[in-house]
């Protein structure tokens, strides 16, 4: 018997330990994004949870908010070029190195993927004083580029991960029917990889469009994104139209997200 | 299968030249855009909310603000000098402008083509460009948690606010002028601020954060992270506008004082419209409109007269210019070594 | 098998070309750049030296901001872990529905700017914020707690925040683990502890490797969050490096620190790969 309730007890504390952390961590996952939302209704001149009223004040303000829209289309313009740039690269480098065990294409790998390891200020850093050394000015182009650089990994990943459950024999009777190389990658490798590129493009588009610590050195005033003015009016005056703008862009990538679920199966290609 | 191919590569360039089209007008207006440079709290509200819009009326130029302390302007046009400065307006306090001044860094003031520039009172006027205003230091408190009114220095070392002192670093005009003030207090000067480290260091069990920029030290007032401390009499009243519960008084000691200036960055990309911007800034409407509450930005011009809670303080321009003013040439040279010291010492 | 990859890699090698060159012209070339600058002996990059690599290791104040910065990485990845795995293994467990339900809501912050992320908990971690109003109403504090600003603080939000990359792999290695070999080890009447610790844990381990990883690379690097919630009172690596580079304008010192700050993460990181590698390969020995 003493033996029955040890087992018994065994299996209750195991499953309300898991379960109760998950608890915790599900609450925990979600309890910011609510309280900004909440907040971002408030009636008040300043932060604080929860509000004193209710209003839609802070959407209105977001209206005139001219320098907040000027800075949101630069990141626009910026994450869409970096991730289409992203999406040719990342997609040509993937087929050259996914599928081949040289040693070359290891190291490649490891090179390629190094971005997401590396802390991003220094390379932010690095590239601004070496636009600084070649005499360019900062400008959309060189943040863009700089952009590609962080982007890149997460189209490579996603693509090698598509690219190693695709059957290497389709790729061979595509050949032995007399297809050319050009037209096996359309009608057979394409449309076989193409959910897992659009996953890594979704988060190379996220990452760009979220992206501080490669813009905090590559953009100035004149070239100025969505993420470093929220920052900015965050720190130096905690701006409560940071809280609706985050609303607005919280339900704006919701819409994003369920598209790419329906579109490209988003949640199986993140891991 | 060759129709649709041709199809999507008509598709793929009507979209391009689409996108060239939608990006080629904003461009254009990006760059003829100025872009001034702004304080965190209450002078990038007034900008955004007052002097901007004005300057759109007037010239139809939009302003892209960028916040920045005043050393870091100086540090950043010095970096950028002899290419394209990153904004075209710099907006700084008295001991920066001397760096900066030094350094080279602006074209003069076009004093003969402004129209507002002798309607200014004589210490505002300067050959690099004109005071937009002036900041006064004291101490701030929460009313609903200080039930005394601070009176001098000295009360911030009450046992009582163990834990509720709030300290800025010295990053700011603001930290500066307060950490000498701290010296002339207990004996020092602006040659001699070991007294207000090892006054600081006695501080240390009353202070309950210390705001590492002046944005973050806002938060802590919002927050009620902290309930008295060093603090400007501007941003008190902004922040009192917010509905935060704050009242700024002046110690016994005096308000220490500093002029605030705008000036023309040289190689502006757009040098006439900084100059029109500035000119706005000290034109009586504008100041006029600044000065009411909760900004109550004091007015330099000689046309809008003081209103307010500044008159608690000093009903006129007269008694303001008798305040406390720090000899900023002698703290310039000392600065970026107290910026350490403070750094390492004053520790939480 | 092999062959034919390779075959297939043979004729493809140089789809990396263009890849390769943009990672040579703007990756490789800027960090060689970092390197030289960082030999420059003063601010003004007239002489070399090691003059900037002494300032950063031979000074007891910039030595701590170090080890704060690399340990800060460590409380985070181990908070991480202690809250996420649980929610993995829970994920790979359920139903697909609720599976599809938890992932989303795992992936639901990455889609959320780190800027807005961070934003929220200063609302929420503030001395009338709502953690401390709940402390006091509940009685579990006297007093106010000072959450903001303070590294406990800190390494709360950079767990959050980086949550989803310790999760998402855990879940995929979980997934794989054959169930069969839990239930054996149920049968063998091993309980659910012992279970868990000596058949799931370990098995999961590359999951467990890769997830620390890149939860300590984000939360050590996390300027915003470091920065927004911890104050510039709280000197990690990051600001050091940014205020080195634009305020102070002292760039040699500011690229030494990078170099340093760099070398230090991969160090750590490379550490955990091979400890996780000693440890699963006793594990299956």
């Amino acid at each position: 018997m003493p033996e029955r309730a040890r087992l018994d007890f065994d299996a209750w504390s195991f499953r309300l330990v898991m379960g109760g952390l998950t608890a915790v961590t599900v609450f925990f996952l979600l309890f910011p994004t609510v309280i900004v939302i909440l907040t971002s209704f408030t009636a008040s001149e300043s932060l604080k949870f929860p509000p004193d009223g209710y209003s839609l004040r802070w959407y209105a303000a977001l209206l005139g908010a001219d320098q907040m829209r000027r800075a949101a289309w630069n990141s626009l313009e910026v994450a869409v070029m970096a991730t289409a740039a992203s999406v040719a690269l990342g997609t040509a480098g993937a087929l050259a190195i996914g599928r081949s065990r040289a040693w070359w294409a290891h190291a490649l790998d490891s090179l390629f993927m190094s971005p997401l390891l590396l802390p991003g200020l220094a390379f932010g850093f690095a590239a601004l004083m070496y636009v600084s050394l070649l005499g360019v000015e900062l400008s959309l182009a060189t943040l863009t580029v700089g952009h590609i650089v962080v982007c890149v990994p997460f189209v490579l990943r996603t693509t090698i991960a598509s690219l190693a459950q695709l059957d290497p024999a389709l790729l061979d009777s595509s050949a032995s029917l007399g297809a050319s190389p050009l037209f096996t990658f359309r009608r057979v490798t394409l449309p076989m990889i193409g959910r897992g590129i659009g996953a890594g493009a979704f988060i190379a588009f996220m990452a760009s469009f979220d992206n501080i610590p490669v813009s905090l050195f590559l953009s100035d005033a004149r070239t100025e994104v969505l993420p470093i003015h929220l920052w900015q009016i965050i720190d130096t005056h905690l701006d409560v139209r940071a809280a609706s703008v985050s609303a607005v862009l919280i339900v704006l990538t919701l819409l994003l997200m369920l598209v790419a679920e329906r579109l490209a199966g988003l949640s199986r290609h993140l891991r | 299968m060759t129709d649709r191919t041709m199809t999507r590569r008509q598709l793929l360039g009507s979209a391009a030249a689409a996108g060239a089209l939608a990006g080629a007008p904003r461009h254009a207006a990006a760059q003829e855009g100025l872009v001034a440079a702004t304080f965190p709290g209450t002078w990038s509200e007034a900008h955004r909310n007052i002097l901007a819009p004005a300057f759109k009326r007037a010239t139809g130029v939009n302003v892209t603000q960028t916040i920045l302390l005043a050393t870091d302007q100086v540090s950043k046009l010095q970096a950028a000098k002899g290419a394209k400065p990153p904004f075209d307006v710099a907006i700084l306090d008295e001991g920066p402008l001397l760096d900066a001044v030094k350094l080279d860094l602006f074209d003069k003031y076009p004093v003969a083509r402004s129209r507002h520039f002798k309607d200014l009172l004589p210490p505002f006027q300067d050959e690099w460009g004109p005071r937009v205003t002036m900041q006064i230091v004291g101490i701030s408190y929460n009313p609903k948690r200080v039930k005394t009114p601070p009176r001098s220095w000295g009360d911030l070392w009450n046992p009582a606010y163990k834990g509720r002192v709030g300290l800025t670093a010295l990053n700011s005009s603001l930290g500066i002028a307060f950490l000498v003030e701290l010296a002339r207090v207990n004996g020092g000067s602006e040659t001699d601020v070991e007294p207000a480290f090892k006054a600081l260091r006695s501080l240390l069990p009353n202070v309950g954060a210390i705001g590492a920029n002046l944005g973050a030290y806002a938060t802590l007032w919002q927050q009620e992270q902290i309930d008295i401390a060093p603090y400007n009499f501007n941003f008190t009243q902004t922040l009192r506008g917010k509905g935060v519960d704050i009242e700024f008084v002046v110690p016994e000691s005096g308000a220490a004082a500093w002029r605030t200036s705008m000036h023309v960055v040289k190689g502006a990309v757009k040098p006439d419209l900084a100059f029109q911007y500035i000119d706005l800034h000290i034109s009586p409407e504008v100041q006029a409109e600044m000065h009411k509450p909760p900004l109550d930005v004091i007015p330099t011009n000689r046309k809008v007269t003081l209103a307010g809670a500044i008159t608690k303080i000093a009903p006129t321009h007269d008694r303001l210019s008798k305040l406390v003013f720090h000899d900023w040439a002698k703290i310039n040279p000392r600065r970026s070594e107290w910026i350490d010291r403070f750094n390492r010492e004053i520790r939480l | 098998m092999t062959e034919r990859a390779g075959a297939g890699a043979r004729g493809e090698w140089w789809l990396a070309l263009p890849l390769a060159a943009v990672f040579a012209g703007f990756f490789l070339a800027p960090l060689g750049v970092l390197a030289v600058v960082s030999l420059f002996a003063e601010p003004e990059m007239v002489t070399f030296g090691l003059r900037q690599y002494r300032v950063v290791l031979g000074d007891t104040f910039n030595l701590r901001t170090l080890s704060d910065t690399l340990l800060l990485g460590a409380k985070a990845t181990v908070l991480c872990l202690v809250l996420g795995y649980p929610l993995a293994w829970v994920t790979a467990r359920v139903r697909p529905r609720l599976r599809a339900l938890l992932l989303f809501v795992v992936i639901l912050p990455i889609l959320t700017s780190v800027v807005v992320r961070t934003f929220a908990w200063i609302v929420i971690l503030g001395r009338q914020g709502v953690l401390n109003k709940a402390a006091l109403a509940l009685g579990l504090a006297e007093e106010p707690l000072r959450l903001l600003f303070s590294e406990v603080g800190v390494v709360v939000v950079l767990a959050q925040v980086q949550m989803p990359l310790m999760v998402l792999p855990l879940v995929t290695t979980l997934q794989k683990i054959d169930p069969n070999l839990a239930d054996a080890s149920l049968a063998l009447g091993a309980g659910r502890w012992r279970t868990f610790r000596r058949v799931v844990v370990p098995l999961s381990l590359p999951g467990i490797v890769a997830g620390c990883i890149l939860v300590y690379a984000a939360a050590a690097t996390a300027f915003i969050t470091q920065t927004l919630i911890g104050g510039a009172r709280l000197l990690y690596m990051p600001l050091f490096i940014y205020q080195q580079a634009t305020g102070a304008q002292n760039w040699p010192l500011a690229a030494a620190a990078a170099v340093v700050f760099m070398a230090s993460v991969l160090l750590v990181v490379s550490l955990f790969n091979l400890l996780g590698r000693t440890r699963r390969a006793r594990t299956y020995a």
